[in-house]
């Protein structure tokens, strides 16, 4: 575990603090994205590393909060930073909804739900459905988000609103991990019928790292539509799912040194390699199947816990 | 009823297709527990394949007719059998002692790698079938047209399903894959040599699916590197729609998606046809997921 | 975590090494370079290269050569917003693209905030003109113009029910519903409105449903590929009613796709072809271009790319300077009449083409697309 205020820590915010001040507007916007991406991982960290459960439809609950912050903003003119947990919450509203009936499906059957999920939320999102959708056009003309009057619209002026998120998410959600939920879900991850066994309630505590890692991503969508000013339902895609899933296991699964990583090499490298931008997709191929043969908890494995001998006997 | 009927064979032709595939799904399911995401893909490099050995080995002359396209075929399913089994060698064969979720992560990152390998040799635009390998009259059922293409595309479906049924039902290869599918230990304590036998499985599996490309390709006359990812996830529903693991349950469930899916776009709605598909995926999973000839069991000696 | 700082500091250090700008004038082409219109992009990339050429040899503009900057947006809003930013602070003072309404609309306020011109060449959405952006311009009709002349033509030819088929684009879409609602007022019935799926194979479904409700004109607002595949399942159930295209059909590929029995007939808008334009100066670039590459422009959209440059250097020679402001003043003021690749250019106020350019083609026997009087 990550213990704030290590040197690396240091180092790295240090590092992502300095950076307005020697990169120019495209960089900027390159970690802008990998910012986003890292919440985005982070968020599916929280289902698919600590919980174990394979979901690859997350880019849904990301979609719901982007349109779900588009809609409220304009057609009912709410600002975009209230807008911000309305998203979350829509969001997880909708993954308790949609993982409701699926909670007890084994593996890879809950894997295929979620790609079917996935599409049909992207299929409804271009069919306009309820009209409120505006169809393959997407949404257009959502506000900037506004603080204390103060206008985000340069690259820069995002970057710190990123990545203090990411701030936040990381400081959450490792509290998260040493905390009764965290280890009650890895416990169900490792063997759920054991957990039920040792009375955790495995449909219930299921449901909420669902709801919670929806959530997550449902405010990653207001804070991605805020800064595109339009979305449209391409943005939502499966390949979007798989781009969030390579993250995660590619960088490490339950670690979040690891998922951070696994955003900068998912979406940072194609940036720095741009000429060979058309081969990308083939080597992100060969990367996963070569990280699954040979490496399979990910580049960075979560670390295991460790308890000091003369706390053992505390309440934790 | 003129539409109902040319809906009705036309979603069966489609769902013939979907059918040859899932059997493909199917099998790999059956005896390595797998889900073959770069199956969808093996089907799209059958419909490449095709193309190419018709046009650059300018075989066109040579390869029209039925007895032309009977051959191409067998052409096809060759190579991609040869395709398929590299894939098991490389991508799953070291996974096989490991954690489910590798093997369906390597499986997906074998589909991303072959779908991008196609796009990198051949490009990313639209290619064409020669056209008229094959006469394309209409046929008149009960007095209305039915594109001969069609016909010819569901029975030959219904050809391969029944002779890949009776090979498993009837030969001794057929049973010890059935044998491996139900038990691997058990079978390896008999005597099978279960590496020999997943080759099969890999062999037969990828070339009906590669049949279903070239076919695919001859009927539509277009053929794109992205093809393979929808008809993929239509046949895994359809797999499962059927049962996963069950041969007759995957030609089924084949049929009666491509049929639901012409139907409800004919009369509910076009736009949402997709969204229906996987609905009702996701529904059979829900409420029957052994689908409809169940998952295979222990048969009672 | 150790490696995680290696590899953020490695990437720091790789960025800070910026380009430092020659004397030149820089101007951005943003295209689809790969994905599924490379073949569009890749056109604009050498049409625009080439005229960019032929003015540095005769001297560039105001004394300085002119630099043209490459950047793919893969037809993909969110990769077309990273390559908008990434021109927007290499220095350029104006970009034409792209070719996409959609892959335009993600980049607008970015090039906008960065007050560079922007001149689409292939994005006919009538939204992307309506939203007061000063430095926007484009050299392609809009979709009510396409939708006027459609009505127009389906008039002309005297039908009496339509079927309009859409692929649920933003394109394509508002492409149908302005000539649904023309056709409306016209007291021409819209017997059948749907959308089909782009990207699927079998439309025989819905070319069916269409026939149930027997109409004697189809127009259809989607995409090439998707055309051929109508115009080839039409022809194989049997079914000889005339279709007509908007101007996303027009590529040659569309006969081979359809065959060329099945593409006789077939009518499509388009702003004028490469091999029609009929204008001096177009006929000179077509040729230069031929020899250069060994055959005409396959796609009228890349010429409209070159119209975009050609303006866009009319305009920095007529104001000797390359302040946005003064340009974009220019554009709309002082170009009258320009005589372009693609016919006379004048914009107005918001930017937009004005002008007919729309055209009638029609397919032969032979698959040669033949325009209409």
């Amino acid at each position: 575990m990550k213990v704030p205020g290590s040197v690396p820590v240091v180092l790295f915010s240090a590092l992502i603090l300095a950076a307005p001040l020697v990169l120019d507007h495209y960089w900027l916007d390159v970690l802008n994205s990998i910012g986003l991406y890292t919440i985005l991982g982070l968020s599916l960290n929280i289902i698919l590393g600590h919980a174990g459960m394979f979901n690859m439809g997350h880019a849904a609950f990301y979609a719901i909060g982007a349109y779900t912050t588009a809609i409220l903003n304009t057609q009912y003119g709410v600002p975009v930073l209230w807008t911000l947990p309305l998203s979350g919450l829509a969001a997880a509203l909708f993954a308790v909804i949609v993982a409701r009936p699926i909670i007890h499906l084994r593996g890879d059957y809950l894997l295929i739900v979620t790609i079917g999920m996935v599409e049909i939320v992207r299929i409804a999102l271009i069919n306009d459905v309820f009209g409120i959708t505006g169809g393959a056009n997407g949404i257009f003309g959502i506000s900037r988000p506004e603080l204390f009057g103060f206008k985000l619209r340069q690259p820069q002026h995002f970057y710190y609103f990123i990545w203090l998120f990411v701030g936040i998410t990381v400081v959450l959600f490792t509290l998260l991990e040493n905390s009764r939920f965290g280890r009650a879900l890895n416990y169900l991850r490792e063997d759920d019928v054991a957990a039920e066994g040792s009375g955790i309630n495995t449909a219930a505590y299921k449901l909420a790292a669902f709801a919670l890692g929806a959530g997550w991503a449902g405010m990653a969508g207001t804070i991605f539509a805020s800064k595109m000013t339009i979305i449209s339902p391409e943005s939502f895609s499966f390949w979007e799912s798989v781009l969030l899933f390579m993250i995660v296991i590619l960088g490490g699964a339950g670690n979040i040194a690891g998922v951070i990583l696994g955003a900068f090499l998912v979406i940072g490298l194609p940036e720095v390699f741009r000429d060979l931008s058309t081969a990308r997709m083939l080597f992100y191929g060969l990367a996963m199947m070569f990280m699954m043969i040979y490496r399979t908890q990910g580049i960075l494995p979560p670390q295991p816990r460790v308890y000091r001998l003369d706390r053992v006997g505390e309440n934790p | 009823m003129e539409q109902f009927f040319q809906q009705l064979t036309n979603g069966l032709a489609v769902g013939g297709i979907y059918a040859l595939i899932a059997l493909g799904y199917t099998m790999v399911y059956g005896v390595l527990r797998l889900i073959n995401f770069a199956h969808g893909d093996l089907f799209t490099i059958g419909a490449y394949l095709g193309l190419t050995l018709l046009t650059s080995l300018a075989l066109t002359d040579y390869l029209s007719g039925f007895l032309g396209v009977g051959l191409l075929a067998l052409m096809v399913m060759g190579l991609v059998s040869i395709i398929g089994i590299l894939l098991e060698r490389i991508a799953y064969r070291p996974l096989r002692e490991s954690h489910r979720l590798s093997a369906v992560v390597s499986a997906l990152g074998a589909s991303i790698f072959f779908q991008n390998a196609i796009m990198l040799i051949y490009g990313a635009k639209y290619y064409v079938y020669p056209q008229d390998l094959l006469p394309n009259t209409p046929i008149f059922i009960l007095g209305m047209p039915i594109p001969l293409m069609r016909i010819l595309i569901l029975l030959s479906s219904i050809l391969m399903m029944v002779a890949l049924y009776l090979f498993v039902q009837k030969t001794r290869i057929g049973t010890a894959i059935r044998a491996t599918a139900i038990d691997q230990d058990a079978a390896r304590l008999m005597g099978i040599d279960v590496n020999r036998v997943i080759m099969i499985v890999f062999c037969i599996g990828p070339a009906l699916g590669g049949a279903a490309g070239m076919m695919v390709g001859i009927y539509y006359g277009q053929i794109n590197f992205t093809m393979g990812w929808i008809y993929g996830l239509k046949a895994f529903t359809a797999a499962i729609l059927g049962g996963i693991g069950n041969i007759p349950g995957a030609m089924l469930g084949g049929l009666l998606l491509g049929v639901i899916e012409s139907l409800s776009s004919a009369y509910i709605s076009m736009a949402w046809k997709d969204a229906i598909a996987f609905f009702v995926l996701i529904l059979i999973l829900i409420v029957r997921p052994t689908g409809l000839l169940g998952e295979r069991v222990a048969e009672k000696i | 975590m150790k490696r995680l700082l290696y590899l953020v500091t490695g990437l720091f250090f790789v960025l800070v090494t910026g380009s430092q700008a020659a004397d030149t004038v820089k101007i951005g082409l943003m295209g689809p370079l790969t994905g599924a219109w490379a073949g569009e992009g890749q056109e604009m990339k050498q049409v625009v290269g080439l005229l960019a050429e032929e003015l540095n040899q005769q001297g560039g503009v105001n004394g300085k050569k002119v630099e043209i900057l490459n950047e793919d947006d893969a037809g993909d809003p969110r990769q077309a917003s990273l390559a908008a930013n990434r021109l927007a602070t290499q220095g350029i003072i104006a970009v034409i693209g792209t070719y996409g309404s959609a892959i335009t609309e993600a980049t607008q306020n970015i090039y906008d905030e960065a007050g560079v011109i922007q001149v689409a060449n292939g994005s006919t959405a009538i939204r992307l003109s309506e939203k007061g952006l000063a430095n926007f311009f484009r050299t392609c009709p809009r979709d009510d113009e396409q939708g006027k002349v459609a009505t127009a033509t389906i008039r002309q030819l005297g039908h009496k029910k339509v079927a309009i088929i859409h692929d649920s684009t933003s394109y394509a879409k508002g492409l149908a519903e302005e000539t649904q609602a023309n056709l409306k007022n016209e007291n021409i019935p819209v017997v059948f409105f749907e959308a089909l799926t782009p990207g699927e194979r079998d439309y025989n479904t819905i070319l069916t449903k269409m026939k149930a409700a027997d109409p004697d004109f189809v127009f259809f607002t989607g995409y090439y590929p998707e055309a051929g595949l109508l115009l080839r399942q039409k022809k194989e159930m049997g079914w000889g009613v005339p279709f007509m295209g908007g101007d996303a059909v027009n590529n040659p590929e569309l006969v081979k796709i359809a065959g060329t029995a099945a593409a006789e007939g077939f009518l499509f808008l388009t702003p004028p072809l490469p091999k029609d334009l009929d204008t001096p100066a177009a006929r000179s670039f077509v040729a230069s271009f031929e020899k250069k590459f060994g055959n005409a422009p396959k796609s009228i959209y890349p010429v409209l790319a070159g119209d975009g440059f050609r303006v866009i250097i009319e305009a920095i020679k007529g104001t000797d300077s390359t302040d946005p402001a003064k340009i974009s003043a220019y554009l709309k003021q002082s170009l009258k009449d320009f005589p372009g690749l693609t016919g006379t250019i004048s914009f107005n106020d918001k930017g937009d083409r004005v002008g007919e350019v729309y055209r009638v083609y029609k397919v032969d026997s032979q698959g040669a697309f033949i325009l209409q009087p």
